[in-house]
């Protein structure tokens, strides 16, 4: 492939969504982004997306579905929100201290749900509806069903997302360490080889149980990461997701995965994902914008039509290139 | 020998799921209704002050986060259960009607004299269901519409109600938007806490009207209230005047950051809401430098937020304010069921407070706080006994 067909592919949504939704935009007399703080929560939005992005497409990729996702971010936020708030009680350092508690304890809730998988050997679909309702239960038990708001409402935490600066730091920090732990180590080769063919990877030598337990620790300190920024922008943690309450954060993540692993044909897959997080919230900007007209529900809907769309367009890709290219004659 | 390790496993595994959705159902130890939580020292409570048998109390509740919430609990829990040989067990946050009847049904399963009710999804049906059970059922911080007091006055188990009455909702919310015109806001964005919830809707109503402004052209309380009951939310296209109305935005979940966000890029002069916001958005708020208002209680964080934050105006109640409907359903348990000069459920009507400073939250703050709440237990004892009439607690309640 070309590089400028690279550098087209890899552009091409976002610079296109990015058209579109500001049109909408100004035909409502306001620009996407409309000021200092609309930026910020658009920078944090984006981190939350292709964070939450990246740890479900490493077990999904795999033909992993883990349910568990929202039930380690939330599970490890709370956790990571008492200890911290033990001992600095929300002085300063709170924000610092309660991101590596939480991405910490995250990774280890990351890698019991990934033992569970190996030792159990059943379905990881059935293991992780499992694992949530237990995390979701230990959760439930640590808050008694409230919300945790006084852990995480704080001059720390405000100060952690009253700027852009932090979460474009977590993405840099994340997008370099998935791309050289996934394409630059041995680690990764074996978890591409075994993503393309698990019997002829096997084969080989390549330990496969050591393999999925690491990747499902790496998605739980993700999770962790992804916990810790919800808590900060949302000013509390809901600690009553009982019955799969918490599995919503996983969906909110299929489309720009798809997306991103579209813009990954063309470039990086985890550079695929940061664009298409910036493309998720480049809509939730807009939303922001319609607020009044757009109600939440409605957005859902939107949501839940472009993904449906897309698969569309993906299954249906080269019937398209056939229909729009040129005939020879 | 590797099929029964795995055996073995799974077995674990299920009995540790078993135990997770067990735990997630709330503390169930000793006596308590499943899915309730107890009152934490019950069992080393003062005994001296009541002698005889313990009063078990079912207090129903949908909200469990809330600072309102947290104040009148620990009312109950920390003063009354240590004035009284009474116990309180708290349900888990209710969110629908069939959460509280099942609540009821659990709690006079397990030998329940009482039901307190903070719960409002469906009033009737719980009176309806303690009326079957042959519980005793009060409201408390809240009333029934008119109609419905009509229909159930007469009930032998209704004991009554003490809270705002829909007409005070309304008034709380009109003062507030009154209060704002007059400080000469022309643009707000408001919160309407979890319509269709009455108590919501008669405040959010009543904000409109304060604020000048009309909904779907009508300036009244029941026009406005029943145009909001129908449409489940308000709807920015009917409301019309000089104060716009940049965003609106209800209940609390996973979208609710997203529309907060969207109402604070409108860049509203205040912030307006009629319920919870010191709860939930106080940080964000404060953060974005907007200036916002609340109706609620007044309690240490609500304290923090009107000397340190942006908290302006505060309708508030006082976390004792609950402390009469208690002392009803205490008379009604020792058989002294008190009622009206018509021989009804007694309904009485309680009025919201209000703070624009420090200064003026603290006058109510620091005089319900803690271990000497405004309802203490000289004023409730005064409404306690065999020869308590209501007489006696109508004067003790409107001087209070």
């Amino acid at each position: 492939m070309s590089t400028s067909k690279r550098i087209i592919g890899t552009l091409a949504i976002p610079v296109i969504a990015s058209v579109i939704l500001e049109a909408l935009c100004l035909s409502h007399g306001q620009n996407i982004i409309s000021n200092a703080k609309s930026f910020d929560n658009f920078v944090i939005y984006a981190a939350i997306v292709m964070i939450t992005t990246i740890a479900l497409s490493i077990n999904l990729n795999s033909g992993r579905f883990d349910f568990s996702l929202g039930s380690m971010a939330a599970l490890s936020a709370v956790i990571g929100a008492k200890i911290s708030y033990t001992i600095l009680d929300g002085g300063a350092g709170s924000a610092a201290l309660m991101l590596v508690i939480t991405v910490a304890v995250g990774a280890i809730l990351g890698l019991l749900s990934g033992i569970l998988y190996v030792l159990l050997r059943i379905p990881p679909i059935i293991t992780s509806l499992g694992v949530t309702l237990i995390y979701e239960g230990i959760l439930y038990t640590l808050t008694s069903g409230k919300y945790v708001m006084t852990e995480v409402q704080n001059a720390s935490m405000s100060g952690f997302v009253g700027t852009w600066v932090y979460a474009t730091l977590i993405i840099i920090a994340v997008l370099i360490f998935s791309i050289l732990l996934f394409d630059h180590t041995k680690f990764g080769f074996d978890y591409n080889a075994l993503k393309n063919g698990q019997k002829v990877a096997v084969n080989t030598g390549i330990k496969e149980v050591g393999n999925a337990v690491i990747c499902y620790m790496i998605c739980g300190g993700l999770m962790g990461i992804v916990g810790f920024l919800n808590a900060a922008r949302n000013t509390n943690i809901n600690g009553g997701q009982l019955n799969f309450g918490s599995i919503a954060i996983m969906f909110t993540a299929f489309l720009p995965m798809f997306i991103g692993s579209y813009i990954g044909k063309f470039s990086n897959e985890k550079l695929g994902f940061l664009l298409a997080a910036i493309v998720m919230s480049l809509l939730n900007a807009t939303f922001a914008v319609f607020s009044n007209e757009v109600t939440a529900s409605m957005q859902s809907i939107i949501n839940a039509v472009l993904l449906v769309v897309f698969l569309i367009y993906l299954n249906n890709e080269n019937l398209l290139v056939r229909i729009l290219s040129p005939r020879k004659k | 020998m590797k099929k029964r390790l795995t055996k073995l496993i799974s077995m674990a595994v299920a009995a540790v799921l078993t135990l997770g959705v067990m735990t997630g159902c709330g503390d169930n130890s000793g006596e308590s209704a499943p899915g309730t939580t107890q009152a934490g020292d019950n069992a080393q409570k003062d005994n001296s002050a009541d002698e005889g048998k313990t009063v078990k109390i079912g207090v129903l509740v949908a909200d469990v986060s809330g600072e309102e919430a947290l104040g009148f609990r620990s009312y109950y829990e920390n003063y009354i259960a240590d004035n009284y040989n009474v116990e309180f067990s708290y349900t888990d946050a209710l969110e629908s009607a069939e959460d509280e009847k099942a609540a009821i049904e659990k709690f006079a399963a397990q030998g329940y004299e009482a039901i307190i009710s903070l719960s409002s999804s469906d009033r009737a049906m719980q009176i309806e269901t303690c009326e079957e059970q042959g519980v005793y059922y009060a409201i408390a911080s809240g009333v029934l519409d008119e109609s419905q007091y009509d229909t159930y006055k007469g009930y032998e188990h209704f004991v009554g109600q003490v809270g705002p009455s829909n007409q005070t909702e309304f008034e709380a919310g009109q003062e507030m938007g009154a209060y704002f015109k007059e400080q000469g806001v022309k643009t707000v964005a408001l919160y309407g806490a979890f319509i269709p919830n009455p108590m919501h809707v008669y405040r959010t109503a009543g904000v409109i009207a304060g604020l000048g402004d009309t909904y779907g052209g009508a300036s009244d309380m029941d026009a406005i209230a029943g145009q909001i009951f129908e449409d489940q939310s308000v709807d920015l296209t009917k409301v019309d005047g000089d104060i716009e109305i940049s965003a609106y935005l209800q209940g609390y979940g996973d979208t609710t950051t997203d529309e907060l966000n969207a109402a604070i890029q409108k860049e509203p002069e205040v912030f307006l809401s009629v319920g919870m916001a010191t709860t939930f958005f106080t940080q964000s708020l404060n953060e974005a430098g907007i200036a916002f208002s609340d109706i609620d209680s007044f309690t240490e964080m609500n304290s923090t937020a009107i000397k340190d934050g942006k908290l302006t105006y505060l309708a508030g109640k006082y976390s004792s304010s609950i402390g009469p409907v208690f002392a009803l359903v205490m008379d009604a348990v020792n058989g002294n069921v008190i009622r009206d000069s018509e021989g009804n459920a007694v309904s009485f009507s309680q009025g919201y407070l209000v703070a624009t400073d420090g200064e003026s939250f603290d006058k109510y703050y620091v005089s319900d706080n803690g271990d000497s709440p405004i309802y203490n237990k000289d004023i409730l004892d005064g409404m306690i006994g065999d020869d308590i009439t209501y007489d006696t607690v109508k004067s003790l309640i409107e001087s209070n």
